[in-house]
């Protein structure tokens, strides 16, 4: 039996075994970390023979299956905060809008490839090693209980702490446990939303850190209103990049989709099995092995001196 | 203006005409020796390439190249460079009139191996047809050339096939030739020309020519007729998809979750 099938947009043929095992492993960190999982899978896609923007529109597609089986999975579970997980939503609505229009300059200016190679190596550099090496001491101390927020050092949470309780529109929320402005998710989903337009992914690997040390939410409940908020982004990109681009190829996301979904499943069972730290240091291995790969992409001299335009 | 016209093309035409009319031997076109099978090829749902055949007579003591040429088409590409140390793509470059599928294959390699510029086939030949524009310099031509025939290369688009093309035993005082290689499975849809020159003294005598149909038909080809005629259709069915599959795996695990 031929295990080959013929991806109409892709306009290749792949092993849908190979195509099912990348979905469900990514769909598998996806679930447990809440992150969408585009900054590996579309990586991977890219490797396997597909083109860059097939791959990454694509991808967007079965994150939209993964995310709302996670999301899902998380609400049942009583882990996805609706009221934040909308106002990071606006505000990631708002950041994407403009990153989109930032990019434009940068590439009319000749500067856009530098920009998004240099912000995918600091941030996922800065990220990575900040949630190692917090999640290590925490994890060296004591051991943490399950969704317990971080305990940065005292002084600069007392700071943290007066700035927040200083911004207008305090509002409660109680699915997180929090009081806050309205306008600081928004704001962060922004940030969010701007970096993720110039990368060029969902930004669930900057959003899940912005919410545990910016937003101050317990870790459970970040991981499902991080999906939550992921399948929104998703959609909507899914639906642009079919209309104007006509890059999504139904075959290739539907085969991932059912990989991914699956993996995702079992992805937020181990969640609940792991602690916090454990959850955090495990996403900042994979976030510092992928920086480290994409550095030495840009230091290594590259095989081929031509690549198709929108790759990496 | 007209008439100087009319007798500048009249003084063009005849010695063309009487050159041709002096190669009695050359021909160029269609042949019926010359055939291509499968001569038309559909990719399914479960496309993994696909073999093709084909076979011709050339006089005996001749040489043959064989080429499937695809339609020429731009291509949209980025430079790498190395700024503040790192190596990114640091410009556009258009490559126009290269082949979307290149291949070649000779009864003697040693004809495409040493393939000069002035030879009708092989890489050489195709460099003479593909022009460049964008951020590129003109002593880096070569340099990016070289670099496009290896991206294709490394793609399965352009091959230079180092199995010789087999010859049969003559028959009729002419040598049945046979040629075979794999379309890969990225090959576009579209039409393909077969060609195989048949080679005497170091020039082309005859060149034979033949079509090869490549058409996407049954799933695949109402996939990419719904993405490209009905975008929004289409990406909105492929959220619907996602999301009832998302719901219907979460359903099925719901017994094992718990809350």
């Amino acid at each position: 039996m031929s295990w080959s099938l013929y991806l109409p947009v892709a306009g290749n043929s792949i092993n849908i075994l190979l195509l099912f095992g990348l979905g469900g492993a990514v769909g598998f960190l996806s679930g447990v970390f809440g992150v969408g999982g585009g900054f590996l899978m579309t990586p991977l896609l890219i490797m396997a023979g597909i083109p860059s923007t097939v791959a990454a529109a694509s991808d967007s597609n079965q994150i939209v299956a993964a995310s709302t089986s996670g999301a899902y999975a998380h609400y049942r579970l009583g882990n996805v905060d609706f009221k934040m997980g909308l106002f990071l939503l606006i505000g990631g609505v708002i950041g994407g809008t403009l990153g989109v229009q930032l990019i434009k300059v940068l590439r009319a200016m000749g500067n856009a490839d530098f920009v998004i190679k240099i912000t995918y190596v600091v941030m996922l550099g800065v990220i990575g090693g900040y949630m190692f090496v917090e999640s290590l001491q925490a994890l060296r101390k004591k051991p943490a209980p399950e969704g317990r927020r971080p305990e940065p050092a005292k002084v600069s949470v007392s700071r943290y702490n007066r700035f927040i309780q200083s911004l207008p529109y305090q509002m409660r929320f109680d699915k997180s446990g929090v009081t806050l402005s309205a306008l600081l998710p928004l704001i962060l989903g922004i940030f969010v939303g701007i970096l993720a337009a110039i990368m060029g992914v969902g930004g669930g690997f900057i959003m899940v850190p912005v919410m545990v040390y910016m937003l101050r939410m317990p870790m459970h409940v970040v991981v499902g209103t991080s999906l939550f908020q992921i399948l929104f982004t998703c959609i909507n990109v899914t639906i642009m990049q079919a209309i104007t681009n006509f890059t999504v190829d139904l075959v290739l996301a539907i085969i991932l989709l059912l990989g991914s979904t699956l993996g995702a499943q079992f992805g937020v069972r181990l969640s609940r099995r792991l602690k916090a730290d454990q959850l955090k240091i495990l996403l900042a291995s994979i976030v510092l092995i992928v920086m480290v790969q994409m550095l030495a992409s840009l230091i290594i001299p590259p095989h081929l001196m031509l690549a198709h335009k929108g790759g990496h | 203006m007209g008439a100087r016209s009319y007798f500048g093309q009249r003084l063009v035409a005849v010695p063309g005409l009487l050159l041709i009319l002096s190669l009695p031997s050359l021909v160029w076109g269609a042949s019926l020796d010359l055939k291509v099978f499968p001569s038309q090829v559909e990719i399914g749902a479960f496309f993994r390439g696909q073999r093709v055949t084909v076979t011709d007579l050339i006089p005996q003591g001749a040489e043959a190249v064989m080429e499937v040429v695809g339609q020429a088409s731009d291509e949209h590409l980025m430079r790498k460079g190395r700024r503040g140390g790192l190596w990114l793509n640091v410009g556009e470059i258009d490559i126009h009139g290269a082949p979307s599928l290149y291949m070649a294959m000779s009864t003697d390699p040693k004809l495409l191996e040493a393939a000069a510029a002035a030879e009708p086939w092989g890489y050489p030949a195709l460099k003479t047809q593909v022009t460049m524009s964008g951020q590129v310099q003109d002593p880096e031509r070569d340099e990016f050339f070289e670099q496009f025939l290896k991206m294709k290369e490394s793609e399965g688009l352009y091959t230079i096939f180092q199995e010789p093309i087999k010859k049969s035993p003559v028959a009729g005082g002419l040598v049945p030739v046979k040629g075979e290689f794999q379309l890969p499975t990225n090959v576009r849809p579209g039409s393909y020309e077969v060609c195989l020159s048949v080679i005497q003294e170091g020039r082309i005598t005859a060149k034979n020519c033949g079509e090869l149909q490549v058409a996407m038909v049954g799933f695949p080809a109402m996939i990419a007729t719904l993405a490209y005629q009905h975008g929004a259709i289409y990406g909105i069915l492929a959220v619907v998809i996602a999301i009832v599959t998302g719901f219907a795996i979460g359903f099925i695990f719901k017994g094992g979750g718990g809350h």
